[in-house]
C-alpha cells in the first residue's frame, strides 16, 4: 500500500506543480539555511578525536599571587609559563605529556631552485605524536635522545613534503627553518581537523602547522611565539632567556591519562608542584585549585562554540519554522480542495487512517524533495561562508552525518507541516461531497 | 438484507433543527430491486446516506445483513462499506487523476485483495459494463454514459450485496440512461440488492418495487409495475419542504 500511496502522491504533485514546487522550494530554502549553520555548528562542536578525547587532559595550573585575578570562568590562566611546561614534562611521573607552542620560520632548501617561503610551525616534545596519533608516512618521530642530545631534527607534513621534495621520502635530507639545518626524521600525514583542539587558545579554526621541531630547540635557536602571551605580574625581560624564566604565560601542555586512577594522581602531583614552587618563592598563593580538563571540556570551556553560534542555529530553526507554517497553508488549501475525492474514498471503503497515510506519504514526497535540493541549497550557502574567509574551509562543510540530517530534519519539518491539514482531511464526511461532485 | 426501524436523522445547526428523517422503516430483502421517489428535500439522499452508512443516524435501529450498524465506528463503517455495499452516485464520481482500470480498483485496494486477484476482478467487471478495450482511458475521455458504465463496474468490483444507486441516470440522455437501467437489472438478475433513488417515472415503473419518501417518512409503499407513468409522476410531484 505504501507504494501505492507514493504513486499517488507523485501524480498529486504532478497535477498541481505550481503549488508542489513552491512547497518544495520553500522547504528547500529552510533546510538549505538550516542546515548551513546547523553545519558549521556541528563542524565547530564535534568531539575531534572521539575514540581518546576523555583520555587526552591539559592541565591548568593557578600559580600566582594571592589577590590577582585571571579573566577566566575560575580563576585558572589558560596557558603555562615556558618553566611550568619543561617541569611538568621532565617531572618524574609515568605519563605521555608534551608542551608546544606555535611559531613560524622562512623555510627553504639553502638551494637557489627553491623559493624560502614562511610557514607556520610548532615545536613540541616526541610525545605530540603518540597523543594524537599522528600517522606517519615515512619515517618517524624523533626519540628522546635527539631531542635532548642533538635536537635539530624535523617532522614535515606531507604538504611540505610534496612542495619542497616533490613527494619523495625526504627523510634523513636536510631542511632550513630560518638559517638552521634540520634532519628529517619523519613525514606525517597532513593534520586535517575542523577544529585546533590541541591550541584553541590561538585561534581555534587555524590550520594545522606543518613543521614540528623539539620543543628544547627554544632556548637554543630563541624561537618566538606566534600566539597569545599574557602575564598576572609586571616584569621587565631584558632578552629570550629572561622570557624562558619570566611568569609570562604562552605554552601549551597536553597529557595523557588513560583512567580516573591516573588523573587523580596527576591532580595531587600538580597540587604538590604548585605548593614546591610557591615554597620557593616564585608567588605568594595561600590555597591552590588547579585545571585537568579532557579535550570535549577544553573546548567547551574555552567556549570554542560560542553563544552567538548557537543563537544562529536557534534563528535558523525559527526560519524553518516560518516556512513550515507557509506549507502548512499550501497543504490546507490542497489537501481540502481535494476533499470530494476523498469523499468517495471514504465511501469505497477508505479508513480515516488509510487516508491519513495517503496525504502524509504525500507530504514526506514533498518533504524529501525539499530535504535534497535543501542540501544544493546548503552547499551554495557553505561556499558562500567559505568565500568570505579561508578561515571556514574546514567548518563550512558537510559530513556525511550532516548530509543524512537533512532529509531527516526535512522530513520531520513536512511532517509537522502535514499533520494538521491530513487530520483535517481524514475526517472528511463522504456524504458532503457525493452529491455535490 | 436491509431493516430500519424508526430512523430518525436530525441536523442541528446553531438555533435549527431540521428533521431530514423522521421514524423511518423500511425492510429491503435479499435479491430486491427497489426504486426510491418523492419530491426534493423529502430526504430520499438522507435515507441513501443512512442505508450505505455514510453518514450516522440520530436513533432508530438499522440492521444490514444481520449486523446492527448503531453501534459501529467510523472505520467499522467504512469496513462494512467496502464489504457489502456498492455506490452509484449521479455525478458518477470517478477520480480524474486515475485511469478506468485504477478507478475500479479503488475499493479492492482498500479491501486487500492481492494484485492478481484485482486484475481479474477488474477486467470482469469492465468487460460486463462493455468498457474492456478503455481501461486505459482517464475518465474525462469517455462520455457520461461510459463513465457511468465505469462506475457501475467499480460497484460491482467488490462483489457486493447490496447496491445503492442515486439518480444513477440523472446525468444521462435517454438512451444512455435506458442502458445503464438494463445493467443495472441485470446486476439484479445475478442476485444483488438494488435500491435506487430516482426521479425518472420510466425508471422507477421499471424496478419492482417503488416506495415513496415525504417529508422524511415512508408515505407510500406500492407496487408500480404496470401502472401509467402519471401515476409517478404525480408521486414524484413538488409537496412542502420538510418541516423546519
Amino acid at each position: 500500500m505504501l507504494l501505492h500511496y507514493i504513486d499517488l502522491s507523485w501524480r498529486s504533485v504532478k497535477s498541481t506543480p505550481v503549488i508542489s514546487s513552491l512547497m518544495v522550494f520553500a522547504i528547500a530554502i529552510g533546510i538549505g539555511i538550516t542546515m548551513t549553520s546547523l553545519s558549521v555548528y556541528h563542524m565547530m562542536s564535534m568531539d575531534p578525536i572521539p575514540h581518546k578525547s576523555s583520555n587526552i587532559h591539559y592541565p591548568q595550573l593557578q600559580v600566582m599571587d594571592d589577590g590577582h585575578e585571571w579573566h577566566s570562568k575560575d580563576n585558572l590562566p589558560n596557558q603555562l609559563s615556558y618553566q611550568d611546561s619543561v617541569n611538568l614534562y621532565n617531572a618524574d611521573i609515568d605519563v605521555l605529556s608534551s608542551p608546544s607552542f606555535r611559531t613560524g620560520f622562512s623555510v627553504h632548501l639553502n638551494t637557489p631552485d627553491v623559493k624560502p617561503r614562511m610557514e607556520p610551525a610548532r615545536l613540541v616534545n616526541t610525545e605530540f605524536f603518540q597523543i594524537f596519533e599522528r600517522p606517519f608516512i615515512y619515517g618517524e618521530a624523533w626519540s628522546r635522545n635527539d631531542q635532548d642530545n642533538k635536537p635539530y631534527v624535523a617532522v614535515i607534513t606531507k604538504e611540505i613534503n610534496d612542495r619542497f621534495f616533490n613527494g619523495e621520502n625526504s627523510v634523513g635530507k636536510e631542511i632550513y627553518l630560518d638559517n638552521k639545518s634540520y634532519r628529517i626524521v619523519g613525514v606525517t600525514e597532513y593534520w586535517e581537523h575542523h577544529v585546533k583542539y590541541y591550541d584553541v587558545n590561538n585561534g581555534a579554526f587555524n590550520s594545522a602547522e606543518s613543521i614540528y621541531i623539539p620543543f628544547s630547540i627554544a632556548p637554543l635557536e630563541e624561537v618566538g611565539t606566534w600566539g597569545n602571551m599574557n602575564g598576572w605580574k609586571h616584569q621587565a625581560l631584558r632578552g629570550y632567556q629572561d622570557l624562558l624564566t619570566s611568569e609570562q604565560l604562552w605554552t601549551q601542555f597536553w597529557v595523557l591519562l588513560e583512567n580516573e586512577a591516573q588523573k587523580e594522581a596527576y591532580g595531587n602531583f600538580l597540587m604538590a608542584y604548585m605548593e614546591d614552587q610557591n615554597a620557593r618563592g616564585r608567588f605568594q598563593r595561600e590555597t591552590f585549585e588547579y585545571g585537568l580538563r579532557n579535550v570535549n571540556e577544553w573546548m567547551e570551556y574555552n567556549e570554542v562554540v560560542s553563544e552567538d553560534n548557537r543563537i544562529l542555529v536557534a534563528l535558523s530553526f525559527m526560519f524553518l519554522m516560518v516556512c513550515v507554517a507557509n506549507i502548512l497553508g499550501l497543504l490546507l488549501a490542497k489537501f481540502l480542495k481535494r476533499a470530494p475525492e476523498v469523499g468517495v474514498r471514504r465511501a469505497l471503503g477508505a479508513s480515516k487512517r488509510q487516508i491519513f497515510l495517503q496525504h502524509i506519504v504525500e507530504v514526506s514526497v514533498i518533504g524529501l524533495a525539499g530535504g535534497l535540493l535543501g542540501i544544493v541549497v546548503a552547499q551554495l550557502g557553505l561556499w558562500g561562508v567559505r568565500t568570505t574567509n579561508s578561515y571556514y574551509n574546514a567548518l563550512a562543510t558537510m559530513d556525511w552525518s550532516m548530509l543524512l540530517a537533512a532529509p531527516a530534519i526535512s522530513l520531520i519539518a513536512s511532517f509537522i507541516a502535514g499533520l494538521y491539514p491530513a487530520w483535517l482531511v481524514c475526517k472528511t464526511q463522504p456524504a458532503i461531497y457525493l452529491k455535490s461532485q | 438484507m436491509l431493516k430500519m426501524q424508526n430512523i430518525s436523522k436530525v441536523y442541528q445547526t446553531d438555533s435549527v433543527q431540521t428533521h431530514a428523517l423522521r421514524d423511518f422503516s423500511l425492510e429491503v430483502n435479499e435479491g430486491e430491486f427497489i426504486a426510491v421517489t418523492g419530491p426534493s428535500g423529502s430526504g430520499k439522499t438522507t435515507f441513501l446516506n443512512m442505508a450505505g452508512l455514510l453518514e450516522p443516524f440520530t436513533s432508530g435501529q438499522y440492521t444490514l445483513d444481520g449486523i446492527d450498524v448503531g453501534g459501529l465506528s467510523d472505520n467499522q463503517r467504512a469496513d462494512l462499506r467496502n464489504q457489502k455495499i456498492g455506490f452509484i452516485f449521479q455525478g458518477f464520481n470517478l477520480i480524474p487523476d486515475l485511469n478506468i482500470f485504477e478507478n475500479v480498483e479503488v475499493p479492492l485496494r482498500y479491501r486487500g485483495v492481492s494484485a492478481k486477484e484485482r486484475k481479474r476482478r477488474i477486467d470482469e467487471c469492465l468487460e460486463q459494463v462493455g468498457l474492456a478495450s478503455r481501461a486505459k482511458h482517464l475518465p474525462q475521455q469517455l462520455s457520461g454514459g461510459q463513465q457511468q458504465r465505469v462506475a457501475i463496474a467499480r460497484a460491482l468490483a467488490g462483489n457486493p450485496r447490496f447496491l445503492l444507486a442515486d439518480e444513477p441516470t440523472g446525468n444521462l440522455d435517454t438512451l444512455m440512461a435506458r442502458q445503464v437501467m438494463e445493467l443495472l437489472e441485470e446486476i439484479n438478475r445475478n442476485g444483488a440488492t438494488i435500491v435506487m433513488v430516482t426521479h425518472d417515472p420510466e425508471l422507477a415503473r421499471r424496478a419492482p418495487r417503488n416506495i415513496q419518501v415525504v417529508d422524511g417518512q415512508l408515505a407510500d409503499f406500492t407496487l408500480y409495475q404496470g401502472k401509467p407513468d402519471a401515476d409517478i409522476e404525480r408521486a414524484n410531484a413538488p409537496l412542502k419542504t420538510a418541516e423546519v
